[in-house]
């Protein structure tokens, strides 16, 4: 009895660091989203004379101030168009890659896949790529930036390994009914790798979305910009007006917080696939 | 297997399907990748249709030995060094220590997980601006709370030094959450088993970390550490936001950009140093290439001496 109530109260004491620890931290996780929150509501005098204070008005006021000032359903627009048009060219020339890897269907698989192994390790193909778009006329030009993403290597190598799991057996059924190549992949295998799928669409989707360097080097008309560099020029304008900023960034943070609700199980999967293994 | 779709007149359908994607892959991403080191060679500007003349590697000459320019250049490179060494230090210890927290049987680790891990998603914009509102000299939350201490700062608007350390601290801030997660995973994959035999033979928890849970975790600790390591050398999302392209802050990537680019995007295209962008491209490259291969180097021998 009397070791067993020991035993229960080191537990319990390293319960309570164990929550301590987690909880200043996870103060230092939400203080700062917080502290958007609480400004996006405030106006901009009562700011000035106390910024952590309160917010007491409750005034949603900046929120349509900053969508009406920031050109923001212009640049959501092309964000979206960007992202979508981007991961869709990619995800489905990736897959006509990756299956007959995997399947060794082509010679030299083994060396394909390595080709984009390597990519991981390669220098940044930042001016060359430049070069390239600047001399095929697609500078400042959404189509030259859309092409910029539609390749991806890492998500290569998670769909070639996802594929490996499907059983062959089912490539050697279709084929004996006669099933086309084409038809195969885009009708059984597809459907069969959709967990993979799903977690490259969505590690590529975040990655154009939240880009900044590309849109600040590529696109110089306003028309084109995206959300991220819009909210870049948008701080530039009204960056001392902090009630104003904080609603603008607001804006564009719940919906990814929320989007980062539902997904986030796919984007864990993309980040750790093959980092177990090694 | 074979390939037995259709006729054998079909053989050819995998390579023609494959054939677009391999393509962009070439043009897009290897091409260019490779051609940095050519442009490195030349003084390629930002002029559309500019002759390139071929300068051998006046480039690297210039930016390692020449005058002022080239020691702010070293003065950067050092930089990128000790901002790896500390984000990867600091990010990879805290990782793993979070990792082991929110392992253990408790309840509302979910919740702590997914609140880590949200930065992840926000991207640099928007951690960058939530940060410089938090950090705002002016009475924000961060200059109270050292208020409550006596002390002061200007925080992102202080010595560049001082500046440096805010977005090392908002980087690992950022991406600690990533480390954490493949941590968890690594974690997952060992067998409770194995925990249960120490406690009957009464290991202490320091006893059960180093003999049992370090030596299994090396797959995620071979692979955290070099994606840090790689990370952090090549990372500045984050001062470009934060603090924008400023003396004494600047990391080699933000060098690359501002030389290849401008500074500003208001300036015209043909002050852009491109070849010699480059040339500092291959730089960064090689000092990856260099501390990347040393780092698997030692861990491949540690994971041979403990896994056999």
């Amino acid at each position: 009895m009397i070791s067993e109530a020991k035993v229960h109260k080191k537990i319990s004491w390293g319960k309570i660091g164990s929550y301590a620890v987690l909880i200043i931290l996870a103060l230092l996780y939400l203080g700062p989203l917080f502290m958007l929150v609480n400004t996006s509501l405030k106006t901009m005098p009562s700011f000035m004379k106390d910024a952590t204070g309160l917010a007491t008005e409750f005034k949603l006021g900046n929120f349509v101030e900053a969508w009406n000032k920031a050109s923001f359903p212009k640049y959501l627009i092309n964000s979206v168009l960007y992202t979508v048009s981007a991961t869709f060219i990619y995800i489905i020339t990736a897959v006509f890659i990756a299956f007959p890897i995997a399947r060794k269907y082509i010679k030299f698989s083994g060396v394909f896949l390595t080709l984009f192994v390597i990519a991981l390790f390669l220098p940044p193909a930042l001016i060359p790529q430049f070069q390239l778009i600047l001399n095929i006329g697609l500078y400042n030009n959404p189509i030259g930036y859309i092409m910029l993403f539609i390749v991806n290597p890492i998500g290569i190598v998670i769909l070639v390994n996802y594929i490996k799991t499907v059983p062959r057996e089912l490539d050697e059924a279709a084929a004996l009914d006669g099933c086309g190549y084409f038809r195969f992949v885009w009708s059984i295998v597809l459907p069969l790798i959709r967990p993979a799928l799903a977690t490259v669409v969505v590690m590529h989707s975040i990655g154009i979305w939240n880009e900044i360097i590309a849109p600040t080097i590529y696109l110089t008309n306003k028309d084109y910009y995206p959300i991220t560099r819009g909210l870049i020029v948008f701080q530039g304008v009204y960056g001392s007006n902090w009630p104003l900023l904080a609603a603008a960034v607001l804006l564009l943070t719940l919906p990814m917080l929320v989007l980062f609700l539902v997904l986030q199980r796919y984007i864990v999967s993309g980040l750790t696939a093959g980092a177990v293994k090694g | 297997m074979y390939y037995q779709f259709g006729s054998k007149k079909t053989k050819w359908l995998p390579y023609l399907l494959l054939l677009p994607g391999l393509l962009f892959y070439f043009i897009i991403s290897l091409g260019p990748s490779i051609a940095t080191a050519f442009y490195s060679l030349t003084d390629a500007t930002g002029i559309k249709g500019a002759t390139v003349n071929w300068v051998g590697l006046a480039n690297y000459r210039e930016f390692l030995f020449m005058g002022r320019a080239s020691a702010d250049n070293l003065a950067a490179l050092q930089r990128t060094l000790i901002f790896c060494f500390a984000v990867t230090l600091i990010q990879f210890t805290l990782g793993l220590f979070i990792a082991l927290l929110v392992n253990q049987k408790l309840k509302g680790t979910n919740l702590f997980r997914t609140i880590y891990f949200m930065p992840v998603i926000l991207g640099a914009v928007i951690q960058g601006l939530m940060w410089r509102l938090f950090l705002y000299p002016l009475g924000g939350p961060a200059s109270k709370l050292l208020a409550l201490f006596g002390l002061s700062s200007e925080f992102l608007g202080g010595q560049p030094s001082e500046a440096f350390a805010w977005v090392i601290f908002i980087q690992i801030w950022a991406n600690m959450g990533t480390t954490m997660m493949i941590f968890i995973a690594g974690l997952q994959t060992i067998p409770s088993e194995m925990y249960e035999a120490a406690t009957i033979d009464g290991a202490s928890t320091w006893q059960v970390f180093r003999n049992i849970t370090w030596p299994l975790l090396t797959p995620s600790v071979n692979t955290n550490l070099l994606l840090n390591i790689i990370g952090s050398l090549q990372a500045w999302q984050l001062f470009l936001v934060l603090v924008g392209y400023r003396n004494g802050t600047q990391v080699l990537g933000y060098l690359i950009y501002a030389t290849g680019f401008g500074q500003t995007s208001g300036s015209t295209s043909s002050s852009f140093r491109q070849g010699y962008a480059a040339a500092a491209s291959i730089i960064l490259f090689l000092l990856v290439l260099v501390i990347g291969m040393s780092v698997q180097y030692i861990l491949q021998r540690r994971e041979r001496r403990i896994l056999g």
